[in-house]
């Protein structure tokens, strides 16, 4: 239950007042209405609060209806801070950097995969390394690893894997300016040598899924999406290497809060003032992971295309699979935001969060511009996955942000005590869903009833108008890591 | 007594760890992590890696260690089963840890792990023996 110095701001919004805790210099907005409010934990509003007491932050300590306990940060929080003093935190990023999502559309219908569908999740988990130990298909020279690192998504292009016209249909065109690979670690590199093209574990996943509703005709058009139609979504990130860049730089960090005299209510919000050699490394290291993590999801995406012409024997052009967009949800960037009518350049930490552009902004690609940024929210693997649209409201509100996907309910061992006796994967066929999975644990801790739903989170976004339905989409084949 | 216990938290996972001294609490918190990624049952020991790390802190000291053993799995696959501390002071810890590598047909995939944390870190003797809890992103 929430405590008391939670106020109810409207149908969509809790406010957490800048008096309830020492040193909070703005407020705490949940973005949650009466049902996910019950869902609320302690702790995580413990840490909108306590991120609100950062130096330099501006508006408010924001908090996405998916919001659940992180470390320093609660997941699906979003903060902006100013880069004349403010600061940045890799814990306002996650571990996992730019852990994201891609959806490809295609011309086939939901009857003519439904005879195939064993085959091609069988095809696509051959084809894509996943799981515990899992090694990739490519392995990376020093020279490649670099190149990588400095383009992302561009590289996997330049090596055969997939089209140019992928990148436009990628945030930040699948390439973020300013990595620089003399800041990464001999360990990263190390960790990330064998993993690019590499699906990992836990909640990442790549499904096959139909599209079973749509809210938006004229936007669903406009993305490719029609009724029943198959599209693949694919959700992971930076990998090992994201990882260690991320614990490299905690330690970092954690000398800098010393250094700089920041005073921290929690040690893993341990951050660096803007514009510290200290934050600028570590603001060049985690560009160079989250190009790694568009590298990452280009590759997965183009050996899946290729599983599905294999199976469908039929020609690129008739298959019609292509890429709808890709949306990072732990990053952290630079963008321009106005802040009390003014025009502001502010470091947005994204940790659990997506952005979402509105129509017109200058950062999308033409071909999205008239309709503003599509927005993938995925789902738990037994539920739905929803697309969305970027607002006018989400730019003033949340600085163009809104929430990433269902957030948990269960803790994993909780779930896999539940899922005991049971056979998940028998579960989830009789509900006409095909899954594979490496570890045997991991369809446990991630069942569905382990997760919120993810319907309710969508919602409080739409009606906040911090974003907008176009369609929902069901899964019909999971690979799980 | 019990080596170490599972820590059941939200979204994450921890290990609970005990020990007579500090050492030992150590050594079940690495034993308890890498049982989380594998059933060490099937865990031979057939070959070793020395892993020192340095910190500031007894908290730095752990976590650091245990993201150094975490490297070794993630980037070699390397899975420890016994751990011999060889040194071990306020802010250095030699240690050599013994094991395999992992096979995935040989081997069960449980959690991938991440890093461990400083997220509710806590080290601390209660009624002579050592407890330790730590967290790890997965």
């Amino acid at each position: 239950m929430a405590p008391d110095k939670l106020r109810r701001i409207d149908e969509t919004k809790l406010e957490i007042s800048e008096d309830y805790k020492p040193g909070m210099r703005v407020n705490g907005i949940i973005y949650v209405d009466d049902i996910l409010e019950k869902e609320l934990e302690n702790q995580s509003i413990e840490q909108v609060a306590n991120v609100a007491t950062l130096p330099g932050i501006i508006g408010a300590s924001l908090a996405m209806p998916d919001i659940h306990t992180g470390y320093g940060f609660a997941i699906g929080g979003v903060a902006a801070f100013d880069l004349k003093d403010g600061i940045i935190s890799p814990g306002g990023v996650g571990y996992d950097i730019n852990c994201g999502v891609r959806l490809l559309r295609s011309n086939l219908k939901r009857e003519e995969v439904l005879p195939r569908i064993k085959d091609l999740v069988g095809v696509i988990y051959n084809e894509i390394p996943s799981g515990v130990g899992s090694k990739g298909k490519i392995r990376l020279g020093p020279d490649d690893e670099r190149k990588l690192l400095l383009k992302g998504a561009r590289w996997a292009v330049e090596q055969g894997f997939g089209d140019v016209s992928d990148l436009e249909r990628t945030e930040s065109g699948g390439c973020i300016e300013g990595a620089d690979p003399s800041l990464i670690s001999n360990k990263a590199f190390e960790r990330g040598r064998a993993q690019q093209g590499t699906l990992g574990s836990g909640n990442h996943f790549l499904e096959i899924q139909y599209v079973d509703e749509i809210y938006d005709e004229k936007a669903a058009n406009s993305l490719g999406l029609f009724k029943d139609q198959i599209t693949v979504m694919i959700h992971t990130g930076s990998r090992g290497f994201g990882h260690q860049v991320c614990t490299d730089f905690l330690e970092v960090m954690e000398q800098a809060v010393g250094k700089y005299r920041i005073e921290l209510p929690d040690k893993e919000l341990a951050c660096a003032p803007f514009n510290s050699p200290e934050a600028q490394d570590y603001l060049a290291a985690m560009r160079a992971a989250a190009n790694y993590a568009w590298a990452n999801r280009q590759c997965i995406m183009h050996w899946t295309k290729e599983a599905f012409l294999r199976i469908f024997i039929a020609t690129p052009k008739a298959l019609g699979m292509s890429l709808i967009y890709d949306v990072a949800h732990n990053i952290a960037k630079i963008e321009e935001h106005t802040v009390n009518e003014k025009k502001m350049k502010l470091i947005v930490h994204r940790k659990g969060a997506t952005r979402a552009f509105p129509p017109g902004h200058l950062e999308l690609p033409e071909i999205y511009r008239p309709i503003g940024q599509p927005v993938l929210i995925p789902g738990d693997m037994g539920r739905a996955s929803f697309v969305l649209l970027g607002t006018e409201k989400a730019m003033k509100e949340t600085f163009g942000s809104t929430c990433h996907g269902a957030g948990r309910v269960m803790s994993r061992h909780q779930a896999i005590r539940q899922a005991k006796g049971r056979a998940i994967w028998r579960e989830m066929e009789d509900k006409g869903i095909i899954v594979r999975s490496a570890g045997r644990e991991t369809l446990a801790e991630e069942m569905s009833e382990a997760y919120k739903d993810i319907s309710n989170v969508v919602d409080v976004v739409h009606n906040a108008g911090i974003s907008k339905k176009v369609a929902r989409l069901r899964p019909l084949g999971v690979i799980k890591g | 007594m019990k080596a170490f216990d599972v820590l059941d938290i939200s979204g994450d996972v921890g290990i609970m760890a005990y020990g007579k001294n500090l050492e030992d609490a150590f050594r079940n918190a690495a034993v308890g992590m890498y049982s989380l990624i594998t059933d060490l049952d099937a865990i031979e020991e057939k070959r070793s890696i020395d892993i020192s790390v340095e910190s500031h802190s007894m908290e730095g000291l752990l976590v650091a260690w245990l993201n150094d053993l975490i490297f070794h799995f993630d980037a070699y696959g390397f899975i420890g089963k016994r751990i011999d501390i060889q040194e071990m002071g306020d802010n250095k810890i030699k240690t050599m840890v013994t094991g395999e590598d992992f096979d995935a047909e040989r081997h069960e995939g449980k959690l991938l792990i991440k890093a461990a944390t400083y997220h509710q870190l806590k080290i601390e003797k209660k009624d002579d023996i050592w407890e330790i809890d730590v967290i790890f992103d997965i």
